[in-house]
């Protein structure tokens, strides 16, 4: 949307660009997005870095897409399984949609999300490619 | 504790409204209810998904009443996305059943045709994590399609097996009045459909319109369509980590509550609306309310039809977002009585509305 | 003084390519004389969603991967670069929170046309060397623009290259740095512009060949190093011509700057341009290799550079990371529209 809120980017910064997510540390239970109360009932959480690599559960082709998205559809919304279990959804970019499935390897990259018209932030993120191409 | 009687009602066409504004549509829609129930109310339930966004409008219910010229009644705003109907239902139900109000009406209300397609996406993504999924770009008709995919491979269908519910949508639609498309479609049409999110095409995609309902309820009846029960349930799972993806989480549960409380199974069921706002969700949402076995939807279609979505559902009626459920209420109760709809076979009807991708669902058991 | 050098290195190229002939066949020109004249068969693309920030990060992140070392101990960062996404806001600083560094880092982007990255492997040489911070990195990142159908588009494109300093871990161990510079006004782009202005033959003697020839011949007459020294040499590469001829005038002998060219299948990468073949050439180096790295910037300048390659080379060329060579041939081909789409040149709404 237009003139997204900078505070709003800026808090987000480590999520966005370092998929930081939330581990109990008495369950060990991982959370992307970060929660505030693990499921188990602790609220002892830490920050913790998640994996670069994982597989692609599965995906689609988004053509009918927000104001921001515009001049970037389609998009590929994909599901990926990181390396150490936890999911995370996330647009594939740098890959050819007939020849992904699940399965195929993924790698984290570091992608402009939002760019907010001509005079305002460009807003980046986490993204996912194919490994090796494809 | 007292019933709660639906006393009157009254729907609006769903379209493109583009000559009215959205405090009026409701104001009129809500006076010919009042009308319809020969009653007056002491409180209003406003359901809205989008009136912020879209209408620019604070205190819709103020607004509401200013044009009936109506005062001092208390009036509250009820916000759970595109179940916000149902919530509403379910807030006004339990200020009857307390004793707290004796008549009560729940307006439903939204205007996605205030604004363009591509700021309805924007509009319509902020019921997902708007910080994790709407900042990249994800729109819930996206993730709808994950789970269309992965329930077609899991259930080994046909895409083909999947426009069957826009086919069965629009034959159900022709019988209703108020829907938006209220037309006949050939299987071929929806197959042919233009790809929005593979697989999901354009006819498995209910089509937003402007629209408004409204319903008087009050526990000082003695006779007419009555609400059994009301549950509500949310998923409180973030869409990348549910362990499956064929089932609708929060509805399993409203409906396991609802169908207890009001002492019926869905075998009792004659009429259901459920929110099917991509066919993928109807299809879950029947079987997640019981009404068929998981993964047997699309046979149980293939073989003939379904009492599901007499209305047409989102796809023939159409997508009124907020405004949703409380048409679906509406719809149920007439459906029950034969009163616009042909009457069904049955003294049970249950409404499922929804909020987000399986965020909150509520489920309303209605009975004659 | 202590010994220094290069700890790791990082490189990134975007997958997409555009073909010469493409180009040309959008412009009328002849691509068999194009390149003939460049030596350029195809150049690389950035995606619609990449620039010299994501760009950066990239090569930054693969470099820090190679070195295995904790991001918070690296004390200094640089980006080098002539396509800023903003005029007033630093990529350094994105990377400090892209990379996790600490956030008692010297940071700030340099800009001397294609030279700043290389000007930023000096500042981090400095401050490693003087023992103010345990490790300094710099990136060289560009997006680099080409005005549509002018010559410069059929070799401008976009590449990243990052190195890290220290004195523990060394792959490359510094010898010795000397700098030529002038006003030398050869590519110029002025505030708000965007596309850059060249003197076309005039960016050869004067600019690229003064100075590059300048700087090594500096460095070998300082320090008394031969040709013969080297096992490999790499120049900046805005052809594949230049730095061949570069090298003849310094009596060098080809073979040992061929390894070093990129120029050929990616195009010019401005910031990364010489530092993507000094890359290339660490991921087959052996241990005693000695290189020579010239960087060339317009305006004009140039550094010199002399790295003794060390046993721990062969430990860090296995690190899972992707080799220039390897994405060299890792590629999708898009027409002159895509093209246009992904380097953001159509007029839009925004
Ligand atoms: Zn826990």
């Amino acid at each position: 949307m237009r003139h997204e809120s900078v505070p709003i980017y800026w808090r987000n910064i480590p999520h966005y660009y370092r998929l930081v997510a939330r581990r109990c540390k008495k369950c060990g239970a991982v959370y992307f997005p970060p929660v505030v109360r693990c499921r188990c009932g602790s609220r002892e959480l830490e920050n913790v870095e998640l994996p670069h690599e994982g597989r692609l559960i599965e995906y689609t082709v988004l053509h009918q897409v927000g104001t921001d998205f515009l001049k970037q559809k389609p998009l590929i919304i994909g599901l990926v399984e990181l390396s150490n279990g936890v999911r995370v959804t996330g647009q594939i970019v740098d890959a050819q949609p007939d020849k992904l499935t699940p399965g195929t390897k993924m790698e984290v990259v570091f992608r402009r999300v939002i760019v907010d018209g001509r005079h305002g932030l460009v807003m980046y993120g986490y993204k996912f490619r194919p490994v090796g191409g494809i | 504790m007292k019933d709660v009687f639906i006393a009157g009602a009254a729907l609006y066409q769903a379209g493109r409204h583009y000559g009215k504004n959205i405090d009026d549509m409701a104001a009129e829609v809500l006076d010919k209810a009042l009308t319809d129930a020969k009653a007056d109310i002491d409180a209003l339930f406003v359901a809205s998904s989008t009136t912020e966004l879209a209408n620019k409008q604070q205190l819709l219910g103020a607004y509401i009443l200013e044009s009936l010229g109506l005062d001092k009644i208390p009036v509250y705003r009820v916000e759970n996305g595109d179940g916000s109907g149902g919530a509403a239902v379910a807030l006004a139900y339990h200020a009857l059943r307390s004793e707290e109000h004796n008549c009560v009406a729940v307006v439903g209300v939204d205007k996605p045709n205030d604004v363009l397609s591509n700021q309805q996406q924007d509009i319509y993504a902020t019921t997902l994590d708007t910080y994790f999924e709407r900042y990249f770009g994800f729109t819930p008709l996206s993730y709808a399609a994950l789970m269309a995919k992965m329930y077609l491979k899991k259930y080994e269908y046909k895409y083909e097996d999947l426009a069957r519910w826009a086919v069965l949508m629009h034959s159900h639609g022709v019988g209703n009045p108020y829907a938006y498309f209220r037309r006949q479609v050939k299987l071929e049409d929806a197959v042919n459909s233009e790809l929005v999110s593979e697989p999901l095409r354009l006819y498995d995609v209910g089509p937003l319109a402007d629209g408004a309902a409204a319903v008087v309820l009050c526990n000082d009846k003695k006779e007419g369509p009555r609400i059994l029960s009301i549950a509500t349930s949310t998923n409180a799972m973030a869409f990348s980590s549910r362990p499956e993806y064929d089932v609708l989480y929060s509805l399993n549960e409203a409906a396991r509550r609802a169908f207890e409380k009001a002492k019926i199974t869905p075998r009792d069921i004659a009429t259901a609306e459920v929110h099917d706002s991509f066919s993928i969700f109807g299809v879950l949402a029947v079987e997640s309310l019981g009404l068929v076995k998981r993964g047997g939807a699309l046979a149980a279609i293939k073989d003939g039809d379904l009492p599901v979505n007499l209305s047409g559902g989102f796809k023939s009626r159409g997508n009124i977002l907020g405004a949703t459920g409380v048409y679906q209420i509406v719809e149920v109760a007439w459906q029950l009585t034969g009163r616009e709809f042909k009457r069904v076979d049955g003294n049970y009807g249950v409404v499922h509305s929804m909020g987000g991708v399986d965020k909150i669902s509520t489920v309303v058991v209605v009975g004659i | 003084m202590s010994r220094v050098g290069i700890v790791s290195w990082g490189a990134y190229i975007p997958k997409y390519r555009i073909r010469t002939e493409e180009v040309a066949r959008i412009w009328g020109d002849d691509p068999i004389r194009i390149v003939d004249v460049y030596l350029v068969d195809e150049k690389s693309v950035e995606g619609f969603d990449e620039d010299a920030v994501t760009i950066a990060v990239e090569a930054a992140r693969r470099a820090i991967r190679r070195a295995g070392i904790d991001p918070r101990r690296i004390g200094a960062v640089y980006a080098g670069t002539e396509s800023k996404p903003y005029a007033v806001k630093p990529i350094s600083s994105i990377l400090v929170d892209a990379l996790g560094l600490s956030n008692n880092v010297f940071a700030v982007d340099m800009e001397f046309a294609c030279k700043a990255g290389s000007e930023g492997l000096v500042a981090a040489i400095g401050l490693v060397e003087s023992g103010r911070v345990e490790y300094g990195m710099t990136v060289g990142t560009d997006t680099s623009q080409g005005e549509p159908g002018e010559h410069l588009e059929y070799s401008a494109s976009s590449g990243g290259a990052a190195l890290i300093v220290g004195k523990d871990g060394i792959v490359a161990e510094l010898e010795a740095m000397y700098s030529f510079v002038s006003d030398t006004p050869d590519f110029w782009r002025r505030e708000g512009s965007p596309y850059p202005m060249h003197g076309e033959g005039f960016t050869g003697e004067p600019a690229y060949f003064r100075h590059i020839v300048g700087a090594a011949r500096g460095l070998m007459e300082k320090y008394g190093y031969k040709p013969s020294d080297f096992t490999y040499v790499v120049f900046h590469q805005p052809n594949g011509r230049f730095p061949v001829r570069a090298a003849s005038m310094l009596n060098i002998p080809i073979e040992k700057v061929k390894p070093g060219i990129v120029v050929t299948h990616i195009g010019n990468t401005y910031n990364a341009s010489a530092l993507m073949g000094f890359a290339k050439v660490l991921d087959a180096a052996r241990p005693g290799d000695k290189i020579l790295l010239v960087p060339f910037g317009s305006g004009a300048g140039s550094n010199a550079f002399v790295f003794t390659v060390t046993d721990l080379i062969t430990e860090r060329q296995k690190a899972g990371v992707p080799t220039v060579e390897e994405m060299l041939r890792d590629k999708i081909y898009v027409d002159y529209a895509q093209y246009l789409k992904m380097r953001k040149m159509i007029k839009l709404f925004e």
